[in-house]
């Protein structure tokens, strides 16, 4: 006999209950986390290289990559806690890869949690990694018109970073279109320029971060 | 390509409600997800067909119902769909816009086989 059960629940089901046992984590510890997502040059790892420089709360960093462990390599050269996942070929990561090396971590010894995602614009912002907030990177080379081609990143994102700005005189990319479309997705959402390699502009994300874990902390 | 990873997802908690229930075998698997989640029906489907090969899965049907996105202001109470793509009231220009649809990503119902049918 055939019969039509409804069910109606979340695909995600079982990762979101691991991403929320991560989210339960950092509440309890006042860790804040967060999850950068952009595409595969766009300067993620320069971003956390910078915010070393910059900072002064404490961070550690959970890598996400198809493969090599060079970006680890980059951050724990400076003294950073550094923990590199390899997906083998997986586009992004998901909560259940993270949950081991998150709770390795010296959470008792840290302010912020950065988990660098997999270079990609599409699957990353699927998936719900217990973050606070998701943080979209964007470099000026890769043009203007990304955010309404990949609508769901920018429409989730807590802050935008355009990155590369000094290469702007040099490539065509349309500011006002970029601007208008991220308000459009995201009316709220800060947008901060920077280039991370010089450090230039690193300071207001710096400030946004040490915002966000005071208001974690409240 | 996060389609293969969704899949996965779902086979895993249809196979386990399988086993709760005592269905002697799924016939069909309906979804709905919305436009906002960037997936490929196509993909999806041929990556259920792929996955589920050899498993209690196989042959089971996999429907995508599409849920296009819809936009309601909270100020005007007013609605609109994809054709304006924003989270700005095109009546009275307010940013207070919810997502009414889009999200949606979620396994909806299932035709099962009852084993003392």
């Amino acid at each position: 006999m055939a019969e039509e059960v409804e069910i109606k629940q979340s695909v995600m089901a079982a990762d979101e209950k691991i991403a929320e046992r991560i989210r339960n984590k950092g509440k309890e510890k006042g860790v804040l986390i967060l999850n950068l997502i952009g595409s595969p040059g766009s300067g993620k790892t320069s971003i956390l290289e910078a915010t070393f420089k910059a900072a002064d709360f404490k961070f550690a960093v959970i890598e996400g990559d198809l493969a090599t462990t060079r970006d680890a390599e980059r951050i724990a050269v400076l003294g950073v806690p550094a923990f590199q996942i390899n997906t083998h070929g997986g586009c992004h990561l998901e909560a259940n890869l993270i949950e081991g090396p998150f709770n390795e971590l010296d959470l008792d010894n840290l302010d912020v949690v950065f988990i660098e995602n997999v270079g990609n614009l599409v699957c990353p912002a699927e998936f719900d990694l217990g973050e606070d907030y998701k943080v979209a990177v964007n470099s000026i080379p890769e043009g203007s018109d990304k955010p309404l081609k990949y609508p769901y990143l920018f429409y989730e994102a807590g802050a935008v970073l355009l990155t590369k700005m000094d290469l702007l005189p040099y490539i065509n990319f349309d500011m006002e279109l970029f601007r208008k479309d991220v308000i459009k997705l995201n009316p709220k959402v800060p947008v901060i320029e920077m280039e991370p390699v010089n450090g230039k502009g690193i300071g207001e994300w710096v400030k946004l971060v040490d915002r966000w874990i005071k208001e974690k902390r409240n | 390509m996060h389609e293969m990873s969704l899949v996965e997802s779902i086979m895993e908690s249809i196979l386990e409600m399988k086993e709760e229930n005592n269905w002697d075998k799924i016939r069909k698997i309906v979804l709905r997800i919305g436009d906002m989640r960037q997936v490929i029906p196509e993909i999806m489907v041929f990556a259920f067909n792929t996955a589920s090969k050899s498993t209690p899965l196989e042959g089971a049907e996999l429907v995508i119902e599409n849920v296009k996105l819809r936009f309601r202001c909270r100020s005007c109470r007013k609605e609109w769909g994809e054709e304006n793509m924003a989270f700005l009231c095109p009546f009275c220009g307010s940013m207070d816009v919810e997502l009414l649809h889009g999200m949606e990503l979620e396994i909806e119902s299932l035709e099962v086989e009852t084993k003392n049918g």
